[in-house]
């Protein structure tokens, strides 16, 4: 079946335009935060040799993926497995939006979408439990902006649109493509003004703060396994 | 109703945000998802459970709202949507400084618990140095400061108290050791090792002192105590003011650069250690021509060289170890201790969590000096007791001054039946004393009048000439007047004199000036200053110079006492010209 000027406009010139504007935007953002001089280790290095600000660098880098290098996720697995199916939800639905103006025969194998719908299906739930527990907990309410709120709420009805228009079937109406591409083209151009754009300051904190602490002999952390008292 | 007036501190706060900030400031300031993972990592946070105010993200929060406000995109135009907000009176920078100072100790424990990196006690610190700069803190680290500042170490710990502690431990020792020969040097020139302490060392512990001697004593290495530039302590560390983190740590670099030594020790003391070793570089911009590390390092190379030797069944008691924030989470030193307490200690008991995850003392971030804040940190505290008391040890070891004083302070809080000590306590404790015992004599001179020395007194106010030079001339001294800085200058350099007392506030060249001149001319750079002045405020002027600092410094009125003591213990420890003039007498 043929899709409609508007679904065509909304999965490919508008997709393409958001893009656009939010590659100009992130240049601008590098720009402003490469204009701030970066802080630097004089002194000769601390701690112990079998370290390095290069070892430091790539263990903070990859301190995401390592769930026991962190107190904060090692005794928390719950709240880091969400972590790891949101941000695998958000992947999945970024790639949807390519694959179905791009690559739409990929869709044609059910197993496919079923796997989109998977995983993007439980980033979803994740979504609403971590919007019930920004309001419910009083610490997440406390730190919380409007941003924060919106932001959430804009990526979980994504994620819902997202998963409804996997099948890529427009014999059921366009309305569910064109919301998806809607929101995909909104949220491109939302995300740089908002706390989704962390992701553009994630490695570069990583890296700073590994290097440093690398150099300083506290990356990689070293602790005793186990406890032999108390 | 909206205020937008905005008082001068405030305004000053704003203005100076943006100097303070470079990229991993900015990225620790923008780049937090508020996901909440570093809450349960706060000490105070696990004591206050039902306040989300202790939040680490809360908190710092506080001072990101302003880096949104005036600094970042959407909360300069939108500033509600991100909560960003702006300071406006004077009352808001207290409710800040209640935060930074109160709520938190700087231990960076978040730090290392975010996902993202938001190096949040570094964000805190900015935000005391803000507060700081428009005199916005609590008393006790504007005391501390200012003595810091001023007299040249955090305790107003005077030259001459310094040099009679170091007698009395160096008597003590010589009584413990059986030997008749002076066994604590003071600014032996080339010496191999120069050793640096912490002002409460002096104040309430001089017992490490002694023990430190008895170490380096028995090891035969030659080391010595400077007569200034000895306090590795910074108070800058805590307060945020980077002017002064740089001034103090230069002063240990610059006396170590005089001496000649090849190595600064530092002794056991967390934010010493990270002061001088870790931070005072960048903060001064200078870099270090010689060694510096921890005394931990150095007694357990002497042990592993075999220089000393130790018996590790005179320390059978339970011992544990505490991790200084400083040293372990910013400075990596946390296996060294370990090995040190294996060769000296018959049963360690590890604490839980350790290294770069042990929870704060909460005597850290200069908490011990901020007393209006106490009942607070006692609270917070139980997490700490907690740890402790799982142990089961009867003495908890820890390498730094702080911990020292804020364990001891909970462990009577908490009525928890153990001691703190340091490792230098236990290493002397362990260290046998073999049958003889090689020291090298101290070329020490020794001053007890003032009769054969010069003194110039450089004033514009006559009472106060007449009357400094009326007590050195009863003293014995030869003195000589100048009215203003230019004389004061040229009769520096005619005469030589022994030593000048100099006065600030003066017309036409203050005394920063003067000072500066006399340490730039090759003729006078070697004599002798003792600042004299009736404006402590205008210390700037001497102390921010990028000179040796003065010998000495007293705030007027002085008394006759107070001044002849001090002019002989500069005399004393000026070089070998007024050895050779003591000697005469």
């Amino acid at each position: 079946m043929q899709e409609s000027a508007l679904l065509h406009f909304t999965a490919h010139r508008l997709q393409e335009i958001s893009l656009v504007f939010m590659a100009v935007v992130y240049s601008i953002r590098l720009y402003w935060l490469f204009r701030f001089k970066a802080g630097g280790d004089r002194q000769p290095r601390t701690g112990r040799l079998t370290t390095s600000p290069i070892k430091g660098a790539i263990y903070s880098l990859g301190n995401i993926a390592m769930p026991w290098a962190m107190e904060s996720t090692r005794t928390n697995i719950f709240f880091w497995a969400q972590f790891v199916i949101f941000h695998l939800g958000v992947t999945a639905a970024i790639t949807l939006s390519f694959v179905i103006p791009y690559a739409p025969g990929i869709l044609e194998n059910p197993v496919i979408v079923w796997l989109f719908q998977i995983f993007i299906g439980a980033a979803f739930l994740v979504g609403c439990y971590r919007m019930i527990r920004r309001i419910a907990v009083p610490v997440m309410r406390a730190i919380s902006t409007p941003d924060d709120y919106f932001s959430l709420g804009l990526l979980t009805v994504w994620f819902f649109f997202a998963g409804l228009a996997a099948p890529n079937d427009v014999s059921r109406g366009e309305g569910l493509l064109i919301t998806f591409f809607i929101l995909t083209a909104f949220f491109l151009v939302y995300v740089p003004f908002s706390k989704i754009s962390h992701y553009l300051y994630y490695p570069f904190m990583r890296y700073y703060l590994g290097r440093s602490l690398g150099y300083r002999g506290v990356y990689p952390i070293q602790r005793s396994a186990t406890p032999e008292n108390g | 109703m909206q205020v937008t007036e905005r008082s001068h501190k405030a305004q000053k706060v704003i203005d100076r945000l943006q100097k303070k900030l470079n990229r991993q400031m900015v990225l620790s300031l923008a780049g937090c998802v508020h996901c909440g993972m570093c809450t349960d990592s706060c000490h105070y946070v696990l004591a206050n459970p039902d306040d989300p105010t202790y939040a680490p993200a809360y908190k710092a929060d506080q001072i990101r709202k302003l880096f949104k406000r005036h600094v970042d995109w959407t909360g300069r135009v939108f500033p509600w949507w991100v909560k960003a907000k702006s300071v406006y009176s004077d009352e808001d920078l207290e409710e800040l400084k209640d935060i930074v100072f109160g709520k938190c100790t700087n231990c960076r424990r978040c730090t290392l618990n975010c996902p993202m990196g938001v190096d949040f006690a570094t964000a805190n610190r900015m935000a005391r140095g803000l507060l700081v700069s428009v005199g916005v803190m609590p008393e006790g680290v504007a005391v501390v400061s200012k003595d810091q500042w001023e007299i040249g170490n955090q305790m107003g710990v005077l030259k001459e108290e310094y040099l009679e502690t170091l007698e009395w431990m160096d008597d003590e020792l010589q009584d413990e050791l059986g030997v008749r020969h002076s066994l604590i040097p003071v600014d032996k020139k080339g010496a191999e090792i120069m050793y640096t302490i912490n002002p409460r060392e002096i104040k309430y512990d001089p017992r490490t002192i002694a023990d430190a001697a008895k170490v380096f004593t028995l090891a035969g290495v030659d080391w010595t105590m400077p007569s200034e530039g000895w306090d590795m302590t910074n108070f800058g560390l805590f307060s945020g003011d980077d002017d002064l983190g740089g001034t103090v740590a230069k002063r240990v670099y610059e006396k170590a650069a005089e001496l000649g030594v090849k190595r600064v020790v530092i002794s056991e003391c967390g934010h010493g250690y990270r002061s001088t070793r870790c931070e005072g570089p960048n903060w001064g911009g200078v870099n270090i021509g010689f060694e510096m590390e921890s005394a931990v390092i150095t007694m357990l190379r002497y042990i592993k060289e075999g220089k000393i030797k130790v018996d590790r069944d005179r320390n059978s008691v339970p011992v544990t170890f505490h991790d200084s924030c400083n040293n372990a989470r910013s400075c990596g030193l946390y296996e060294e201790p370990r090995e040190l307490i294996h060769l000296v200690c018959t049963d360690f008991r590890e604490m839980y969590p350790n290294r770069a995850e042990n929870y704060c003392c909460t005597g850290g971030g200069g908490a011990m000096s901020m007393s209006e804040y106490t009942p607070r940190r006692l609270k917070s505290a139980r997490i700490k007791a907690d740890q402790l008391r799982a142990t089961g040890a009867k003495i908890v070891i820890t390498s730094c001054h702080n911990c020292v004083d804020g364990l001891s302070d909970l462990i009577k809080h908490y009525n928890l039946d153990m001691e703190v000590t340091q490792l230098v306590n236990l290493v002397a404790n362990a260290v046998v004393i073999p049958e003889k015992i090689e020291v090298m004599e101290k070329p020490a001179a020794v001053v007890h009048t003032l009769k054969g020395f010069r003194i110039l007194v450089i004033d514009d106010e006559p009472e106060t000439r007449t009357y400094l030079s009326t007590v050195l001339e009863d003293n014995a001294a030869d003195t000589i007047q100048a009215t203003d800085g230019l004389e004061g200058i040229e009769i520096a350099r005619k005469e030589q004199p022994d030593l000048i007392t100099l006065d600030i506030s003066m017309p036409q060249m203050d005394g920063g000036e003067v000072f500066a001149r006399l340490r730039e001319d090759p003729a006078t750079r070697g004599i002798p200053v003792c600042i004299v002045t009736g404006k402590p405020e205008l210390r700037k002027l001497i102390y921010d110079k990028p000179y040796r600092p003065p010998e000495g410094y007293l705030d007027k009125p002085v008394e006759e006492e107070t001044l002849v003591r001090n002019m002989r213990k500069i005399l004393e420890l000026a070089s070998g010209a007024s050895k050779e003039a003591a000697e005469t007498l």
